[in-house]
């Protein structure tokens, strides 16, 4: 037991360095941008009308500290995004965390609810068509899974939007009705919330269970020919119980394995989805920030807190395998 | 009383490329307390007819009609191939029969303890309790000179050496005291040294509890040492049997001939090896006539060539299949 908390300090010790290391390369990226805050903000304003200097420039660049040494730029910025303070924006002054609320974690949220659903679908049913014989079922699976791989998220979600405006007359747009839009958070405005979330979640999870379902099936199609199912098998082993307690069991750690590649692809699937349903979260945000209004400070406390993210996720799934899987347990405890 | 009769079992595989005719037309019978060496080249069919005796061929096997496996049972014959369910199965599959294979580490389910591998299959076929089943596997283990048993019930595949797995598999495999052992090549992935010792246990046991072993090799030292009797397979066919020493001191069949001029001598290290010539043919294009005659140094004439060799006794219980046989010659 002791061994195991070590282990698990140990891992969150390395999670923590890994951000760190990441944040250093995220905040390099931030500064490889030509320009920096104070020429862009004051180039804006003088695109508004307002003439400005040199030394406004300077000045600006003084007010927001960027006359700094780089390495003490970053520590700021660092010790600031731990506490999740990520200054302020570029280009709309306007505090990053403000500006973001709770935009990230309705994203993170909606990335995880799809995660979460391609996988409900994916294990037991990429376990049964591995072990099944039966070809209709299995090409059918084959089927909807490529196109589930082929279809566009954008597509799909264009489709799931026409149909719903002939036949229900309503486009499913958004996040949130109306009127709870600027409310405060609530139970009535979580439900509103998990109302309209279902079709992002489904859109998101519909390409990633096809993904998920090859992953899973390849995976347990490699475990049922090992030598030990057979061997069970020689020993009376049947069935259902020979099916879960040894292939489909000893296939899961590398399934674990897969979670936290698959939440970047899904976060990365996001924006384009979001945009067709004009829903507010963070990746289309960090679109927007990265390619139409170049602000730097925002796309950064994006992709740290993405990253944070998927870090966290992989935190999470080290820890699981070892709990499943004795080999990486053992390996600990030595 | 025999304890299994094979009878012209036939099994051909359904692939993408046709039937592939895997074993063709093998008979043999073993009785009990009797150990006999199933000895032939990769793809000679040996671990294929092995493992018909407990139905563990994928699904894509496909049993000759003519093909009977009867296992003499204290309860009464059991007609293996009328088995369709593998809930029926069960009365032969680490029942009866027990089956122990080439790679150990393989063997073992990976994220499962040796012992709850060991309980599992107790439970399945015993009436024991769970802990009279924790303490006979802790009392095999021993048996099988594993030291510290009741550590190692509770430990991996992997935290174990090849010899000990090796063991542990033998252990397993006896707990159910089989009535029929099959080890399929049991010894050819571990180190020399612990081939031996794992053979002397192999040989302790049979006497022990009196089962049949079925013992799958490519390895005729190995055979000379643990076998009564030994069946030679090429390309499907058993092609020679006999008693051990009678097959390896005056073998009837060229391939068994071949096989036993291809094993090194240490007492004469000078002299050339001797491999048998060619390469097994493809499954797919099994030669026509005698299996064996595109490899053969001995083929004398065409009735190779076209016509399959019944068997000709060469000896008292010792047979081959080879036309020169009939005509009184030896290889």
């Amino acid at each position: 037991m002791l061994q195991f908390a070590r282990f698990t300090v140990t891992r969150a010790v390395m999670a923590v360095v890994t951000l760190v290391l990441v944040s250093l390369i995220v905040f390099t990226l931030m500064e490889l941008v030509p320009g920096d805050c104070a020429e862009r903000y004051l180039a804006y304003k003088n695109t508004q009308g307002s003439a400005i200097t040199l030394a406004d420039i300077e000045a600006e660049r003084a007010r927001l500290g960027l006359d700094r040494p780089f390495l003490t730029r970053w520590a700021s910025w660092l010790s600031g995004a731990f506490r999740g303070d990520f200054g302020d924006s570029c280009i709309l002054r306007v505090n990053i965390a403000q500006l973001l609320g709770d935009k990230f974690w309705i994203s993170l949220w909606i990335c995880l609810g799809s995660l979460t659903l391609a996988y409900m679908i994916a294990i037991p049913v990429g376990i049964i068509s591995a072990a099944s014989k039966n070809a209709v079922l299995n090409n059918s699976l084959r089927l909807i899974s490529y196109l589930g791989l082929a279809m566009p998220n954008f597509l799909l979600a264009l489709m799931v939007m026409l149909f719903s405006t002939i036949y229900f007359g309503e486009t499913l747009t958004g996040l949130f009705s109306p009127e709870y839009r600027e409310a405060p958070w609530s139970w009535a405005k979580f439900v509103d919330l998990l109302k309209h979330a279902w079709l992002p979640i489904f859109i998101l999870g519909w390409s990633a269970t096809a993904f998920a379902l090859q992953t899973v099936r390849a995976l347990m199609s490699d475990e049922i020919g090992k030598l030990y199912v057979t061997a069970a098998a020689a020993r009376g082993i049947y069935g259902r119980r020979l099916l879960w307690r040894y292939p489909a069991r000893h296939a899961l750690g590398p399934i674990v394995n897969s979670l936290g590649f698959d939440l970047n692809r899904i976060f990365n699937e996001l924006p384009i989805v979001a945009l067709i349903l004009t829903l507010t979260e963070a990746g289309s945000l960090l679109l927007e920030a990265l390619a139409r209004s170049n602000d730097q400070q925002l796309a950064g406390a994006i992709i740290f807190l993405l990253t944070a993210a998927i870090v966290t996720l992989n935190f999470a799934t080290d820890i699981l395998l070892a709990v499943i899987d004795p080999r990486v347990r053992k390996s600990i405890l030595r | 009383m025999s304890l299994i009769d094979v009878e012209n079992l036939t099994l051909q595989f359904k692939t993408d490329e046709g039937l592939i005719t895997a074993v063709d037309n093998v008979s043999f019978s073993l009785a009990p307390g009797e150990v006999m060496g199933l000895v032939g080249e990769s793809g000679s069919g040996k671990s294929v007819t092995a493992k018909s005796l407990m139905k563990l061929n994928p699904g894509n096997a496909v049993y000759a009609p003519e093909s009977r496996i009867t296992l003499h049972l204290d309860s009464g014959p059991v007609d293996v191939m009328s088995l369709k369910r593998p809930r029926d199965m069960e009365v032969v599959r680490g029942g009866a029969v027990s089956m122990i294979f080439q790679e150990p580490m393989a063997s073992f389910a990976p994220a499962m303890t040796i012992g709850s591998q060991m309980v599992e299959q107790l439970l399945i076929h015993t009436d024991m309790s769970k802990a009279q089943a924790r303490e006979l596997s802790v009392e095999m283990l021993d048996r099988v000179g594993i030291a510290d048993a009741s550590t190692r019930f509770g430990q991996y595949a992997f935290e174990m050496s090849g010899g000990m797995r090796q063991r542990a598999m033998i252990a397993m495999a006896l707990s159910t005291k089989p009535k029929l052992l099959i080890a399929d090549e049991p010894t050819t992935a571990l180190d020399v040294t612990i081939q031996a010792q794992v053979i002397d246990l192999m040989k302790d046991l049979v006497d022990e509890f009196g089962m049949g072993i079925i013992f799958i090799t490519h390895d005729l030292g190995v055979v000379a040492q643990t076998a009564d009797k030994v069946a030679v397979m090429y390309l499907g066919k058993m092609i020679e049997q006999g008693p051990v020493r009678e097959v390896i001191r005056t073998p009837s069949h060229p391939y068994t001939q071949g096989l036993i001029d291809a094993l090194p001598q240490l007492d004469d290290l000078d002299k050339p090896l001797m491999p048998v010539p060619g390469d097994i043919p493809s499954p797919l294009e099994r030669p026509e006539g005698c299996v064996f005659h595109t490899r053969c140094t001995k083929i004398i004439g065409d009735v190779c060539r076209t016509t399959v060799p019944s068997w000709a006794d060469t000896g008292e219980s010792h047979r081959a299949a080879c036309h020169l046989c009939h005509q009184g010659h030896r290889a």
